[in-house]
C-alpha cells in the first residue's frame, strides 16, 4: 500500500516528477553513452592494436600509419619499396611479416593487396563460400561487403582510385569475386582482399607516385598508365608491412633497425593507440563532468519537486497522521517517492543511452568500419543504477524531514 | 487504576477529562470536565475562539494540554509514546472535519483502504458495506478529486468509521453545507455511530443542529 501511495504520488504529478526524472535520465544517458563509446573504442582499438606488434611504413605520422594500416581509417603516409623491407621476412625475431598495399576502393570499401595470411593470421578469418584468391584480380570479400553490396561468387566490379573520394574507376581491371569470408565482427568484414600482384597490375607506376598521393583527377594522369607494363622487382612497392614478433627481444631491436633506414618508419600500434586514447580521455572527462553537473541539477530538482509536493500535500499528510499514520510511515513514503524518481530516471537513462548508442553505432560502423553496438553492457551501469536510486532517496530526506516536522494540529486549524 | 482513583469514578466511561487547560501565548483556556459513556453522543458548542477545535484536538491526542488529564478508554493518551499514540488514534478514533481532506492521488476505495492499512486491519467488505450504506458504491473506483463536496463529506464519515473506532470526533462537519446536506450529514453521523456502537462527539457553532443532541456542553458558559 505504501509503495502504491508513493508511486501514485509520482504519477499524478507528471510535470514536476517528470522534470526531475528527465534531468536525471539525461545525465545518466550522457554518462552511459560516453562510457559505452569509450569502452567499445578502447576494446576495439586495443584488440586490433594487440594483433600487430609493429607497422613498418613510409616516414610520416606514426599514428596515421597505425590508423591506416591496422584500423583502415586514415590515409597512408606513402609507399615503401618491397626490397627495403626484405630483411623483415627473414629476420629470426619475426614470426610473421605481412605486406599490404592500399590504393583503391569499391563503394567506400577498401581494397587491400596482400596475401591470405592477412586474413587467416591477423583476423582468424575463414572462407564461408568459394576460395582464396590465386590469380591477380581475384578478390575475397568480407561478410558485410557481400551483404551490403549484394556481391556473390563470380560477380565482377571495377575498383575506384582512392579511398574516401575516388578520382576515377579502373575500368580496364575488373576484379572478380572468388570467395566470401565468414563474419568476424571485425574490420575484415568490411574489406575487399586481393593479391599484391593485383594492386601492382592496376598501379604499375607506383614507383613514380605513391598510390595514395593520387587524390585528384588533375594530379592523377590516368592516360599515362601503361596498363600492359609489369612492375619490375626493384620497383615493387607496398604501403606497409604488418609485423609480429616471435621473441620479446624483437621489441628492442627491430623498431631500431627499421627507424635507422631513411625511407622506413616503425610504429607500434599499442603505443600509438594508448597515446590516442590518452588524447581523447580529457575530452571524455569533460563530458563526464558536464553530466555530473546535470546530475547535481536533477538532485536539486528532486528536492524542490518533493518540497513543493509536501506544501501541496500538507493537509493530506496531516490527515494521514490523524488517521494513525506514524511519522515513520510518512517519512518512508516520501523516501519511496525519491526512490521511484531515481528508478525512473536511471532506468530510462540507461535505456536511452543504449538506444542512442545503437543509433550512433550505425554511423560509427559506416564511418570507421568497426562494429559498435548499443547492446554492449558494462557492470558499472548496475552501480550507476543503484547509486542514482540511492541519491534519489537521499534527495528525498530533506522533504521527508519537513513532513516529519509538520504540526498536524496547527495545519488542520488553518483549514478545517 | 491510579488515575481512575484520582477521578473518583467507579463507573466505566469512554472519555473522562479533568481540569484541562490550554495556553495560547498569555491566554489560558479552561475546559469543562467531560464524562462520556460508551456509545454516547455529545455536542460541544461555542463561539469562534472558544477553543472547540483545541479541545477536540486534545481529546484526539493531536494537541497537548497545558494541564489536566484525559482518559480515553481508560488510557491516558498523553502517557503513550508518539508511535503508540498514533496507533491508538488510528484504531480507536475517527475524525470528521469541516473540509474533508483526502490523498488526492488515490481513488475513493484506496483512500478508505489506506485508512485501514494505517491501523493494520484491511477489510474490503467493511468498506463495501459502508459505501453501500451511503449510496456511493458506484464511486468506489472514482478519483477523489472528482467528487462533490457533499460526496466527499459522506466519504469522510465512512473513513472515520472504517476501522470500527470507539469514538468519532467531528469538527464543524456541517458548517459548509446547505440545510438539506446538513441534515443528511447529521443523520448519517448519528445513525452510523449508533449502528456501530461508536461514541460521537461533535463540536460546532452551527445552531441548526443544536436541537438534535440532548447531551450538550456550551463552551461559552465557561
Amino acid at each position: 500500500m505504501i509503495f502504491k501511495l508513493a508511486w501514485r504520488n509520482i504519477i499524478t504529478r507528471p510535470l514536476s516528477s517528470g522534470l526531475s526524472a528527465v534531468l536525471l535520465s539525461s545525465s545518466i544517458m550522457v554518462i552511459v553513452l560516453s562510457m559505452l563509446t569509450m569502452k567499445q573504442m578502447r576494446s576495439k582499438f586495443n584488440e586490433n592494436a594487440n594483433k600487430i606488434d609493429l607497422v613498418v611504413g613510409a616516414k610520416g605520422s606514426r599514428l596515421q600509419s597505425v590508423l591506416c594500416n591496422v584500423f583502415h581509417i586514415d590515409y597512408p603516409n606513402g609507399n615503401i619499396k618491397l626490397n627495403e623491407v626484405d630483411f623483415l621476412f627473414k629476420h629470426p625475431f619475426v614470426k610473421s611479416a605481412i605486406p599490404i598495399s592500399l590504393g583503391d576502393s569499391y563503394k567506400k570499401h577498401r581494397i587491400i593487396g596482400t596475401n591470405p595470411n592477412f586474413i587467416t593470421q591477423i583476423y582468424n578469418g575463414s572462407i564461408s563460400k568459394g576460395n582464396f584468391f590465386n590469380k591477380p584480380l581475384e578478390v575475397v570479400i568480407g561478410a558485410n561487403v557481400a551483404a551490403k553490396l549484394k556481391l556473390d561468387i563470380g560477380d565482377s566490379f571495377s575498383g575506384s582510385h582512392g579511398i574516401e573520394e575516388s578520382t576515377h574507376d579502373h575500368e580496364d581491371f575488373p576484379y572478380r569475386v572468388v570467395g566470401i569470408l565468414s563474419p568476424t565482427g571485425e574490420i575484415i568484414d568490411q574489406l575487399i582482399v586481393t593479391s599484391l600482384e593485383s594492386v601492382w597490375q592496376v598501379h604499375p607506376h607506383n614507383d613514380k607516385k605513391g598510390s595514395f598521393d593520387l587524390k585528384t583527377a588533375e594530379e592523377h594522369d590516368h592516360h599515362s598508365h601503361d596498363h600492359k607494363s609489369e612492375v619490375s622487382e626493384n620497383n615493387k612497392e607496398v604501403t606497409a608491412v604488418l609485423v609480429n614478433y616471435n621473441s620479446p627481444r624483437a621489441k628492442f631491436s627491430i623498431p631500431g633497425i627499421v627507424n635507422q633506414k631513411n625511407a622506413l618508419m616503425g610504429a607500434e600500434p599499442a603505443i600509438e593507440i594508448k597515446q590516442l586514447l590518452d588524447l581523447i580521455e580529457p575530452a571524455v572527462n569533460v563530458i563526464y563532468v558536464l553530466s555530473l553537473f546535470i546530475f547535481g541539477l536533477s538532485l536539486f530538482s528532486i528536492v524542490v519537486t518533493l518540497l513543493n509536493s509536501m506544501k501541496d500535500r500538507k493537509y493530506e499528510i496531516s490527515m494521514m497522521r490523524v488517521g494513525g499514520a506514524s511519522v515513520r510511515l510518512i517519512f518512508i513514503s516520501i523516501i519511496l517517492e525519491g526512490f521511484f524518481i531515481g528508478l525512473l530516471g536511471s532506468v530510462s537513462g540507461l535505456i536511452l543511452g543504449h538506444s542512442i548508442m545503437g543509433i550512433m553505432a550505425r554511423f560509427l560502423n559506416l564511418k570507421y568500419n568497426y562494429q559498435f553496438s548499443g547492446l554492449v553492457f558494462d557492470s558499472l551501469e548496475l552501480v550507476l543504477l543503484f547509486v542514482t536510486i540511492l541519491i534519489g532517496m537521499t534527495a528525498a530526506i530533506f522533504p521527508a524531514i519537513a513532513a516529519y516536522r509538520l504540526d498536524i494540529s496547527k495545519t488542520l486549524k488553518n483549514k478545517t | 487504576m491510579e488515575l481512575a482513583y484520582i477521578f473518583g469514578l467507579n463507573q466505566k466511561k469512554l472519555i473522562r477529562t479533568n481540569n484541562i487547560t490550554v495556553k495560547y501565548g498569555e491566554i489560558e483556556i479552561k475546559f469543562p470536565n467531560i464524562n462520556l459513556d460508551y456509545g454516547g453522543q455529545l455536542l460541544i458548542i461555542g463561539k469562534s475562539g472558544s477553543g472547540k477545535t483545541s479541545l477536540l484536538n486534545i481529546l484526539g491526542g493531536l494537541l497537548s494540554a497545558e494541564s489536566g488529564n484525559i482518559l480515553v478508554n481508560d488510557i491516558d493518551i498523553f502517557s503513550l509514546s508518539n508511535k503508540k499514540r498514533d496507533k491508538f488514534r488510528g484504531q480507536q478514533i475517527g475524525f470528521v472535519f469541516q473540509t474533508p481532506h483526502f490523498i488526492k492521488s488515490l481513488s475513493v476505495n484506496d483512500n478508505l483502504k489506506f485508512s485501514q492499512y494505517m491501523s493494520s486491519k484491511i477489510n474490503q467488505s467493511k468498506i463495501d458495506m459502508l459505501l453501500k450504506k451511503v449510496d456511493l458504491k458506484h464511486l468506489k473506483n472514482a478519483s477523489i478529486q472528482n467528487l462533490s463536496e457533499g460526496e466527499k463529506q459522506r466519504i469522510s464519515i465512512i473513513r472515520a468509521l472504517v476501522n470500527q473506532p470507539s469514538i468519532i470526533f467531528a469538527d464543524e462537519p456541517t458548517s459548509a453545507l446547505d440545510d438539506n446536506s446538513c441534515n443528511n450529514v447529521v443523520d448519517l453521523l448519528t445513525n452510523l455511530s449508533q449502528e456501530n456502537n461508536t461514541t460521537l462527539v461533535i463540536v460546532t457553532h452551527d445552531k441548526r443542529i443544536k436541537d438534535k443532541f440532548p447531551n450538550q456542553i456550551n463552551l461559552n458558559d465557561f
